[in-house]
Order: structure tokens, then sequence, then C-alpha cells
């Protein structure tokens, strides 16, 4: 399994994300610049300019048609993924975390970030699939964090829900509808912030990363914590996998901030663990520096994987992943299977 | 990748295992379910993505 390295960027990636089909990929980094990438060869299909910062996030729409990314320059922006055209700038206070579409496309969420005089936010956007179309320049609603700021948020399936993960280690889900509070959990160990979440494939659990060294699978509808991935070290991501039932963690402490020699390079690693059984069953070495972001192909056909380092590294998954099986699995009769 | 077996698990662990597989596919089942009923109540089709293929096809006849 050769992987294929994306050598694009010239500061850490923040976020990568596969569109739909899973033949393009695209990556934000702190060096300003959006790269779009064919999943297949690595090839450079073009980039995105016009953010004055970091950028933090970025997000595709089901049909590959708009792409939103989020940065330090305190702007959302939209953009025509086949033209690189901006198609709209939204302005905040403050830095833009996390840039989300729903499931059909037809709204964005953003977290907003917390800073002196500004209260942490998640604010919801009407999105105009039409590209020559007028965007609207106000959102639909914005919830206001007074206690522990968002860190990252979610739409759960039918749109139903937005689920908020905090710098407290709480998640919290509200009505997608008007942003109204439903309830609130203390998923992860208390005050250890919450890195990354995302959503298994049908939006109804999804699972995620903390700085208290574990990964967490929970239920949308109850907050339930439904499975527990413990490792030793702070996690920046953590994905899900379809077809297996794998989730794959990455994380790392930076360099600067260890004493040891885990700083030996190429020695950063994706681990992979039993989604159902919390075992770890593997683990992928290359990056140079901590893991900062993992999506893994939406059809299940590989991941790729975003470091502090600089790098993007694409892994297609060989024969033996498809046929690692635990025993007990091997007399089960299949689950169904919603690729959905 | 360095994907290997742990399949010197004792008696328990299988157990423990066949247990945890089982209560995951039933949660699995309940909530696909639910899922597939709550989207036929709102007059959705099951997959969420099927609007997405239908224009896909149209765009490619159109080129």
């Amino acid at each position: 399994m050769r992987p294929i390295i994306l050598n694009g960027h010239e500061r850490a990636l923040t976020q990568i994300k596969f569109n739909r089909d899973g033949d393009l990929l695209f990556s934000t980094a702190k060096d300003h610049v959006v790269c779009a990438w064919f999943s297949a060869n690595g090839e450079r299909l073009g980039t995105y300019h016009g953010h004055q910062g970091a950028l933090w996030t970025v997000d595709i729409d089901p049909t590959s048609t708009i792409l939103a990314t989020g940065a330090a320059d305190n702007t959302i922006r939209l953009w025509e993924v086949r033209t690189g055209r901006l198609l709209k700038t939204w302005d905040f206070p403050t830095a833009v975390k996390r840039v989300e579409f729903n499931e059909d496309g037809n709204l964005l969420l953003a977290v907003t970030e917390q800073r002196m005089g500004y209260l942490g936010t998640v604010v919801a956007f009407n999105i105009n699939s039409d590209v020559d179309g007028p965007q609207e320049d106000e959102p639909i609603f914005k919830i206001t964090f007074d206690e522990s700021k968002a860190t990252v948020a979610a739409w759960s399936y039918l749109t139903k829900f937005i689920v908020t993960a905090h710098e407290d280690g709480s998640v919290a889900t509200w009505d997608a509808k008007d942003g109204s509070f439903i309830q609130r959990v203390q998923a992860h160990e208390q005050d250890m912030l919450i890195t990354d979440m995302q959503m298994a494939a049908d939006r109804t659990y999804f699972i995620t990363a903390c700085r208290d060294k574990t990964a967490k699978v929970i239920d949308v509808n109850t907050l339930q914590v439904l499975k527990t991935y413990v490792t030793d070290t702070p996690l920046n991501t953590a994905a899900i996998t379809p077809l297996k039932e794998f989730v794959v963690l990455g994380g790392g402490q930076a360099a600067s901030e260890v004493t040891t020699t885990s700083q030996r390079q190429g020695k950063f690693e994706a681990r992979f663990y039993h989604k159902i059984f919390e075992e770890e069953i593997g683990r992928v070495k290359g990056h140079f520096g901590p893991l900062n972001t993992i999506a893994v192909h939406p059809a299940g056909t590989g991941y790729a994987s975003g470091g502090e380092d600089g790098y993007v590294r694409i892994h297609f998954f060989d024969k033996a992943y498809f046929d690692f099986k635990y025993e007990v699995e091997r007399f089960q009769p299949q689950e169904v299977q919603t690729t959905a | 990748e360095d994907l290997y077996e742990t399949e010197t698990a004792n008696k328990e662990v299988i157990e423990a295992r066949k247990r945890a597989l089982q209560e995951w596919t039933a949660w699995r089942q309940r909530t696909e379910k639910q899922l597939r009923e709550e989207r036929v109540a709102r007059g959705l089709p099951a997959d969420p993505f099927e609007k997405f293929k239908v224009k896909k096809e149209e765009a490619t006849v159109i080129e």
C-alpha cells in the first residue's frame, strides 16, 4: 500500500475532505491556500486564492459544485469548485474554525472562535445551489455559547440536529430548525478539548477525537457514548470507515512539546481500531509530525491524512485490509449494509 | 498494513466480542429501520443521495 504524497502546502494541514464520489480531495492549511486534488493519482486540480489568513476548515457540497472554507481572516468563503470563482464572503468578528454542509447541501454551518469581547458561536446559512444566483447575507440563526465554546460541529441525519463538541469535553445537540438547545453530555474528560467530530455515512452516529487521548463513538439521538478508543497520545482527528467496521485516529505530540524521542522522522502514525471491539488493529507510519486531519474515502477504499509536517498522504487499502476479520465476525450473519 | 490477528484470545474475550457484535448489530438495525421510516414519513427516498445521482445522470446527457 504505497501512499500518494501530496506536496502542495507550505504549512501544517488543518482539514482535508473528499467529495461525495471520492474522486476529489480538498485540503486546507495554515498557508492561506485551498488545494483541490485528484485522489486517484495525486495530481493537483487547482487552488483557491483569496483568504488573508490561515485556513482552518473546508467542506464540499454533495454535488461537488460549491466549496466552503473558513479561516483566521474571520471569513467564510464560498467558491465555485470548477472555476475557482469566489461566490460569497461572510465576515465575522473572529476566526472560523469549522464549516459543514448538511446532507442536502442547502445549509451550511460554521463554528466561530471565542475571543476577548466575543463569545463562540455556531451560525447556519441557507445555501443557494445556483452558482450564478445570490447568497443570503444573514444567517438563519446563531447559537451563542456563554459557557464552553464549541470547537467543531456537524449536522445529523435528515438535518434534524446540529451537534456541537466543546472545549470542555462535552457534546450537545441543538434543533437544526432554530438552534434551540436539546441536550448536553460530558462525553470526554472534564476540560479536555474535543478536536474533531465526523459523522458516520448515514449521520446517525459520530466519532469525536479528544485531547484526553480517547476517541468516542456517540449516538446522535441520545448522545450516549457507544464506544471508546483509548490511545497513548492526544488526538487531533478521528474518522469512521465505511465497508469495514473500523475507525481511524490521528494525533501525536508536537516535537516542541515532547522531551522524549518520539519525534523520530516519519514515525507519526494513523491508528486503526476495530469500531465494535474497541481494540487497536494496526498503524500506518509516515508523517514527520502529528496528524492533524484524517478523511476516509466515501467508498471505504482508502483514506488520507494531513500532517503538521505540511504533507497529505493518500492510502488505498490492499487486500489484507478488506480480508481482515475477527473470528467472531466470520460466523456472524452479515449486518444489513446500508451504504447511505 | 500491519494488521495483525489477536486470535490467541481466550474464551471470555471471544464471548465478550460476540456480545459486543450482537449489541452493535441490533442497535444498527433498529437505528437504520427508524431512519428509513422517518424518511418514508417525510416522503423522501430511502437513499439521501438519490436526487444527486439523478442530477448527475442528467448532466452527463447534456454533455
